[in-house]
């Protein structure tokens, strides 16, 4: 992936930023709270200054994260049994795509109404929210190629073997993708509880600042976004990388 | 050493139950080389699942060494002709040279993944990821894989059917130097007349629908057999032809009637 | 999905009765199913239902459209030269990093509380699964296919119509499954969030006067449109590209 640093790439960007910046202040761009990326800059600067981002960053971060580490144990462990036992999966798969249907963030007002403006309201959106993909890839993954089966009964491996040395490591890849999905949609789940329900975090920074008429702290909260969903990614993946090097190497990850 | 009487196989097939085996009847001697040949869809893979205790039958009594097969047996290992799916993608090539001897211990486990390596010429690759060779290399990962197993029988599923001409012919030749260095029992399907009557000591032309065994013909070729000295010998050009003539009859007549 | 047992409903079913038999109808969390008809009605007398729904059915539609066209264009382009990849590829991978919710704020600030925000923020998210399947189409696409409309001597129009789109339309097809679910919670969780219109803003009103049987009503009505919407993409999906490449 990252064999050269794409230097290309990083003047496109910069020119962009550039262009942005200079037809907001030649006022060929005209939104009355659009702000050019110097303000933005500054915002970040203010907000970082204040503590503000510190605060609100920690405590989505704690939200979004504990719901999707209860997601992935639940989903990797509710999902295997899915997939490897098939009476449990013909008497419930069907309940489960039902439910799937249901669109995700309607569950937020829902989740409110239960437990408030609270941040068991974030967890358990973070949670419901990351349990999905993990709980299907994992399904999915659990599906091993009929071959390799048969390979472990050639092998006179044992019903436990198959499973931890066969259908197991199949899966890691599919299950580490869902890990990753789940995690994007949880932080994005995690921000609507805050827009809508539990009054903290960079959600709620997001909407206070909206209201306080303040673009550029808003576009700098919105950037910190962006960044730390592409960190957990990275982190995530690195992580993965360093406990499955085979798997996710095999599967053209690594 | 395997013996197979009156078995016959019906599996599910798409309008109803298909009979695919029927009336087989088959011995295969220690340390023998047997191939069975056939037409595609003429129901040798299903024969080499039977014996390897992949699918059972429906029909007639199948043993190993005397004893009733159901399940894998002991010893016995079958190696598959798609490579790619049975070998573990995720585990280096030494790894899954051990995958099925990870219960002993680790200076046998690793003498014995040495061995397998150094006989089928790929010592120097054992710490590469089987998805990085080429075809050739990952099917004698799989070929010792079975060997580290030290197998009294090996069964092979059309394992160079997907291979180019000189990596066929080279791993022809070093099969049939384990198999003598080892006196491994071999069952080997193929549908290469050419390749059935080289390696074999006897072969066996599965025909008909539902399929029993046709034509059984000894090949008593000398051994070594050479790629080049071997196929210029009168008797093997005559031993080829009879294969042909047989595999030819049976399909004329198939079109006839 | 295709190939999943009617039978697998039955824990849902009898969790529903289960509900129906022991719940409270009083109850502020788990108002019972029958009383969610109860619940939505004022909403249905009022004449505010459909117009939600369909609110959000025209935002749900033109959005997912919108991100069809930009999506393929853009994905189609740069999957044809690796230096506009090498260039393009930091900047979009840094859009595609901001999640929808954080731009929903940005866009109401921006646009203000209006329709074009609402399809704004519907676009940029939906856009992303498109784009990359038709990136990676046109990227694999053989060079063969496109050498054959050059010696017969077809003109740049004629190698477009007929060569390269239905070449990359199964591509396009398979992104436009994956974004159709993404586009319809973005559209929700754009109403959710803002109020502007439709059946999330209805949604959140009910949240935020504790009509709990309406908001499980509507959540339900939610998750139809969903299953509407995922049958629909699916179906289409699979029809288009066994006729485009005559298997699955």
């Amino acid at each position: 992936m990252a064999e050269r640093v794409n230097v290309l790439g990083a003047a496109v960007f910069v020119f962009g930023l550039g262009l942005w910046e200079l037809l907001v202040r030649t006022g060929l761009l005209t939104f009355t709270y659009l702000p050019p990326p110097s303000e933005v800059a500054v915002g970040l600067g203010e907000l970082l200054g204040n503590g503000e981002l510190g605060t609100a960053l920690g405590h989505t971060l704690f939200a979004a994260l504990t719901g999707w580490a209860v997601a992935g144990l639940v989903g990797v462990a509710a999902g295997s049994v899915l997939g490897l036992v098939r009476p449990v999966w013909t008497y419930s798969m069907a309940s489960l795509e039902a439910l799937r249907a249901l669109p995700i963030v309607a569950f937020v007002p829902v989740a409110v109404l239960l437990f408030g403006f609270s941040v068991q309201t974030e967890i358990m959106v973070a949670f419901y929210a990351a349990l999905w993909p993990i709980l299907l890839n994992t399904i999915n993954g659990m599906r091993t190629e009929g071959r390799l089966v048969e390979t472990g009964r050639v092998l006179k491996l044992s019903r436990a073997a198959v499973l931890w040395k066969i259908q197991l490591p199949a899966a890691t890849a599919t299950i580490v993708v869902g890990l990753r999905l789940g995690l994007s949609t949880s932080l994005v789940l995690t921000l609507v509880a805050e827009m809508v329900g539990n009054p903290a975090g960079l959600g709620f920074l997001l909407v206070t600042k909206g209201q306080a008429l303040q673009p550029g702290q808003m576009f700098a909260a919105v950037f910190v976004i962006g960044v730390t969903g592409i960190i957990l990614n990275g982190l995530v993946m690195g992580a993965a990388r360093l406990a499955f090097r085979g798997q996710l190497a095999s599967a053209g990850e690594a | 050493m395997i013996s197979c009487d009156d078995l016959s196989v019906t599996l599910p097939g798409a309008n109803g139950p298909v009979n695919i085996l029927s009336g087989v009847h088959l011995r295969v001697a220690k340390g023998e080389f047997v191939s069975v040949l056939g037409t595609s869809g003429s129901g040798k893979t299903t024969l080499l699942r039977v014996l390897g205790g992949l699918q059972s039958a429906t029909g007639g009594r199948i043993t190993c060494d005397g004893v009733d097969i159901a399940g894998p047996p002991d010893g016995v290992v079958t190696v598959f002709q798609d490579y790619a799916h049975s070998l573990l993608p995720w585990r280096t090539v030494r790894r899954n040279v051990a995958l099925g001897i990870e219960k002993l211990d680790k200076t046998e486990r690793d003498s014995r993944v040495d061995e397998a390596l150094a006989m089928v010429g790929l010592s120097e690759r054992d710490g590469e990821y089987p998805w990085r060779l080429s075809g050739g290399m990952q099917q004698r990962v799989q070929i010792a894989r079975a060997l580290a197993m030290r197998p009294r029988v090996l069964l092979m599923d059309e394992p160079f059917g997907a291979l180019d001409a000189m990596t066929k012919a080279s791993l022809q030749d070093q099969l049939q130097q384990v198999a003598e260095l080892t006196g491994t029992t071999v069952v080997f399907v193929t549908h290469d007349v050419e390749e059935a009557v080289y390696l074999s000591d006897r072969l066996v032309v599965l025909s008909g629908s539902p399929a029993n065994i046709g034509l059984s013909l000894d090949v008593p070729l000398p051994r070594p057999r050479d790629q080049i000295a071997t196929k210029e010998r009168a008797d093997y050009l005559e031993l080829r032809h009879e294969v042909y003539a047989a595999l030819g009859h049976k399909v004329g007549e198939r079109a006839s009637g | 999905m295709r190939g999943t047992p009617v039978r697998g409903l039955i824990p849902l079913v009898v969790l529903l009765v289960l509900w129906e038999v022991l719940g409270d109808p009083a109850s502020p969390y788990f108002p019972p199913p029958s009383t969610w008809v109860d619940g939505v009605s004022p909403l249905v007398e009022s004449d505010r239902l459909l117009p939600a729904i369909g609110d959000t059915s025209l935002t749900f539609v033109l959005g997912l459209f919108i991100a069809t066209v930009l999506g393929s264009l853009v994905g189609t382009l740069v999957g044809a030269s690796r230096p506009v990849d090498r260039a393009l590829s930091p900047s979009l991978e840094f859009l595609r990093a901001l999640p929808a919710a954080s731009l929903v704020p940005v866009a109401a600030l921006v646009l203000g509380y209006t329709a074009q925000m609402k399809l704004v923020v519907v676009v940029l998210p939906a856009m992303w699964p498109i784009l990359l399947t038709c990136r990676s189409a046109r990227r694999s696409l053989s060079p063969v296919l496109l050498d054959t409309p050059r010696t017969l001597g077809l003109s740049g129009w004629d190698r477009m119509t007929k060569v390269l789109t239905p070449a990359l339309l199964p591509a396009v097809l398979l992104g436009v499954r994956v974004a159709a679910p993404l586009a319809l919670i973005i559209t929700l969780l754009v109403e959710i969030v803002t109020r502007v219109n439709g059946l999330g803003a209805a949604l959140g009103a009910a949240q935020s006067s504790f009509l709990s049987a309406q908001v499980y009503g509507l959540l339900t009505i939610a998750g139809v449109l969903g299953f509407v919407v995922n049958w629909v993409v699916t179906r289409a999906e699979t029809a288009v590209s066994r006729r485009m490449r005559g298997t699955t």
